[in-house]
């Protein structure tokens, strides 16, 4: 399996339809007084993972998989019926174990309880006993029916570009034997077109195709398409990114919608500016090299829109207040938050730390004292854009 | 406004509603399964025979890990590494030659996993053979319990699982003769490892399987130490007692792993001591220096294997499956495409074809006293568990004996260590 997406748990249970994402939202939508902001949510909270993984030091991999976690348990369940916050923690925690990093659970709560009691967060108290992220953990485990080894793009890309140099990020201790998720020998000709030749990335550009695929769990990609499709539009952004490798390329219109957002995410993770060593050795055809993947295109493109309409709403979200420092920009919204209206045109965790504990606090009010809860109807139709999402 | 009762659970529970939500569509174990037996226990937690109350009735072995804890504290530090391993690797694959894993339950903080049921195991074929019938597995019956273990592998080996835990007791056979390798709870995927091999477990394999490479300190190993493990396997079965039966030097007080000088040595009876045409690598493994200085056999492998394997094949399977060198011991998938299969007698999907009933090895006992409950684990356990004192997050926990009572254990499993076998005990050391 390790070796074969298409026999997944991943590939099997786990890539759902538009409907069933929107499904699943429905009880938010119900509790939310904008359904708009519920959008942003995603973004906010694979943000809040990546930081709370990045202070436990979590390899990229380990960060992904927890954002998948998190992903697929808002499958089944509302934000507001739940608690978010613990959620994540839990999700890190586990996630860790899945990828054969452990951590010990003391040190998930410690920092999460430092991570979710900044201001930006609301401030909340969170439990330091340990308990009840075990507890969550026993959950999450069961909601996401205990399938818990996740496949990531990571693994295409890097089979599919030659590495120039060394790649801190990516080559790993252990069997080399193996290219990629269907690259290898056993599945090959799946989409593998012609068999030969990888794409030649300058490290600078791999690294930004890495980071778009970083980017790409902002959104819900992760459970709508497979990885390697999710990797192949990651190229083909990267491509746009980098047009030293089509010097006459014709503008294209997603360049102008979104690159400068693309780009400044970019190099916000990788070192050297993407544009100035943009230099390949040899002239490649990126078109060629596209359309000889055996994979479909039209997928290709719809994920490589999704990648850019999440950084258009990403533009409009301002992480930077809430870097918890005094002193450094206090945002502009920080009044108008309480009131529920953003200011300045951007969302910021504040305000939808506010949207997010009013919904829940709809929700606790509808709920007191508890009736005898309804189970919501989950995932109705998996199987229905299946074959298209398989490319 | 939030009334007083709606702040305070999004104060202080604020899962309350989720998990009310979940507590009321769970479906407990018992109300799902019948408990028919406890079967064997092991540091992990302990197993029990069942019976479904819906499809049919059918017979399942149920898998209760027990909490993990730290020191004498309970204090509940989530899932154990080994459990989700066990259940993360065991949802991925599916094959004839492993055991099937049919569903998890989650209930009241312990982890139950519910497997197909195997009626017999590879040591309780060892000790019939030995003990009640006194006379060798036949030819036709070593080969197919071989070459369904070997199938099993290869399956394993091609989802880049390392087993990491192949031996008698973990090796199971169903009531018609199909064999299922089980208990993957040392089992690792070797795709692209975050972390190298040797960071995680320590110690990996019980220590009469484990491979020259491992007892030489190497750091990264590969599926080539499963299949040292399956020649060690064939070996028992061909002779009727484990070949290489050393004494495990235990971990000091620093969890330093300590030079395996005895299983080395009853390796070395057998096979020679090797040197670097044998195992070019062998200069560069960390406990070379020490093994220089140990006494220095020749190979006798041809005179064991002429009075317990009959014929040049199955002398030659098991010489290349012992091969001192891991980049040239036979892998799982060459091993499979052996002579020694091909020829007459060749093995049958039903191991126990060919033979008589009545040498059938008898079905597993079950004992009624301590499962009907199956109760949380209960006070006692403590007293079992001489290295309890040292568990360590992580699942991590110190050797000691009994812990090879697995899964599959054994056939007399009744009481709580006393069916141990043979003097010595099995020992695993289990480390994270």
């Amino acid at each position: 399996m390790a070796a074969d997406f298409w026999v997944s748990s991943h590939y099997e249970r786990w890539i759902v339809d538009r409907a069933t994402l929107h499904q699943a939202r429905a009880e938010d939508i119900q509790f939310a007084e904008n359904p708009e902001y519920l959008d942003y949510l995603p973004i906010y909270f694979a943000n809040l993972i990546t930081k709370l993984g990045k202070k436990l030091q979590f390899r990229q991999r380990i960060i992904a998989t927890a954002t998948v976690f998190f992903r697929r348990f808002y499958l089944k369940n509302s934000y507001c019926e739940t608690d978010p916050f613990t959620v994540i923690a839990a999700c890190c925690y586990l996630a860790a174990k899945a990828e054969e990093s452990p951590v010990h659970i003391k040190v998930i709560v410690a920092e999460s309880k430092s991570l979710f009691s900044q201001e930006s967060y609301g401030s909340r108290p969170f439990s330091s006993d340990n308990g009840k992220i075990a507890e969550m953990e026993f959950y999450l485990v069961d909601d996401l029916e205990c399938d818990l080894v996740v496949f990531h793009p990571y693994r295409t890309l890097l089979s599919l570009c030659k590495k120039e140099a060394s790649d801190s990020s990516s080559s790993e201790e252990g069997e080399t034997e193996d290219l990629g998720v269907g690259i290898g020998p056993d599945d090959g000709p799946r989409y593998w077109g012609t068999g030969d030749g990888q794409l030649e990335f300058t490290p600078a550009a791999l690294q930004t195709a890495w980071s778009i695929i970083n980017d790409s769990y902002r959104s819900q990609l992760c459970l709508l398409y497979p990885p390697h499709l999710i990797a192949i539009a990651a190229i083909y952004l990267t491509f746009i990114l980098h047009p030293p490798t089509r010097p006459d390329s014709s503008p294209v219109a997603a360049e102008h919608i979104s690159a400068d957002g693309a780009r400044r995410r970019s190099s916000r993770q990788a070192h050297n500016p993407p544009r100035a060593a943009a230099t390949p050795k040899k002239p490649q055809d990126p078109i060629a090299f596209l359309a000889d993947l055996n994979v479909s295109l039209p997928a290709v493109a719809a994920i490589a829109q999704e990648i850019i309409s999440m950084y258009t709403l990403w533009d409009r979200y301002s992480e930077d207040s809430m870097c918890g420092v005094p002193g450094v920009g206090t945002p502009s919204g920080e009044g108008a938050d309480a009131d529920g209206g953003p200011d300045g045109g951007h969302i910021t965790p504040s305000f939808l730390s506010a949207v997010l504990l009013r919904m829940r606090e709809a929700r606790v009010m509808d709920a007191s004292p508890i009736a005898p809860s309804v189970s919501r109807p989950v995932a109705v139709n998996k199987r229905l854009e299946r074959a298209q999402a398989a490319g | 406004m939030l009334d007083e009762w709606s702040s305070n659970i999004l104060q202080h529970d604020p899962m309350l509603l989720y998990r009310h939500k979940r507590d009321g569509n769970h479906r407990s174990v018992t109300s799902k399964y019948e408990i028919l037996g406890f079967i064997s226990s092991g540091t992990y937690g302990r197993v029990y025979k069942a019976r479904s109350l819906s499809e049919g009735g059918t017979i399942h072995a149920i898998k209760k890990f027990k909490p993990d804890k730290e020191g004498d504290v309970i204090t509940y530090t989530g899932i154990s590494q080994s459990a989700i391993r066990e259940i993360a690797l065991n949802r991925e694959i599916d094959h004839e030659n492993i055991v099937a894993l049919k569903e998890v339950i989650l209930e009241d903080k312990s982890i139950y996993m519910v497997f197909e049921y195997a009626e017999h195991d590879f040591l309780q074929v060892i000790h019939h053979h030995s003990q009640t019938l006194r006379a060798s597995i036949t030819l036709t019956v070593l080969k197919s319990l071989t070459y369904q273990l070997l199938n099993g592998l290869v399956y394993l080996h091609s989802c880049h699982i390392l087993h990491r835990d192949l031996k008698p007791a973990n090796i199971l056979i169903t009531s018609a003769g199909v064999v299922k390798i089980g208990d993957l709870g040392l089992a690792r995927l070797i795709y692209e490892p975050l972390q190298p091999l040797f960071a995680g477990d320590k110690v990996v394999v019980t220590i009469w399987y484990r491979a020259p490479e491992l007892l030489m300190g190497a750091k990264h190993y590969t599926k080539a130490i499963d299949c040292w493990a399956v020649g060690c396997v064939l070996a028992e079965l061909a002779s009727l007692r484990p070949i290489f039966k050393g004494e495990e030097a235990k971990l000091d007080s620093k969890k330093n792993v300590p030079f395996q000088r005895d299983q080395l040595l009853k390796i070395f009876e057998v096979l020679g001591t090797p040197d670097e045409n044998d195992w070019p690598g062998v200069v560069h493994m960390p406990e070379y220096q020490s093994m220089k200085r140990l006494d220095h056999f020749q190979s006798q492998l041809v005179g064991w294997c002429n009075s317990r394997i009959r014929g040049p094949q199955g002398y030659d399977l098991m010489r290349r499956l012992f091969m001192y060198d891991p980049d040239t011991r036979l892998t799982a998938k060459d091993a499979l495409q052996h002579k020694w299969f091909q020829d007459e007698p060749k093995p049958t999907w039903n191991a126990f074809q060919t033979i008589p009933q009545q040498q059938i090895p008898p079905h597993r006992r079950i004992t009624q006293d301590e499962a009907p409950s199956m109760m949380p684990v209960p006070q006692h356990m403590s007293q079992q568990g001489v290295g309890h004192a040292h568990m360590v997050a992580f699942g991590q926990s110190q050797s000691k004996p009994g812990s090879s009572a697995s899964f599959a254990s054994l056939s007399g499993g009744g009481g709580h260590y006393g069916a141990q076998s043979g003097g010595n005990g099995r020992k695993k050391a289990r480390l994270g």
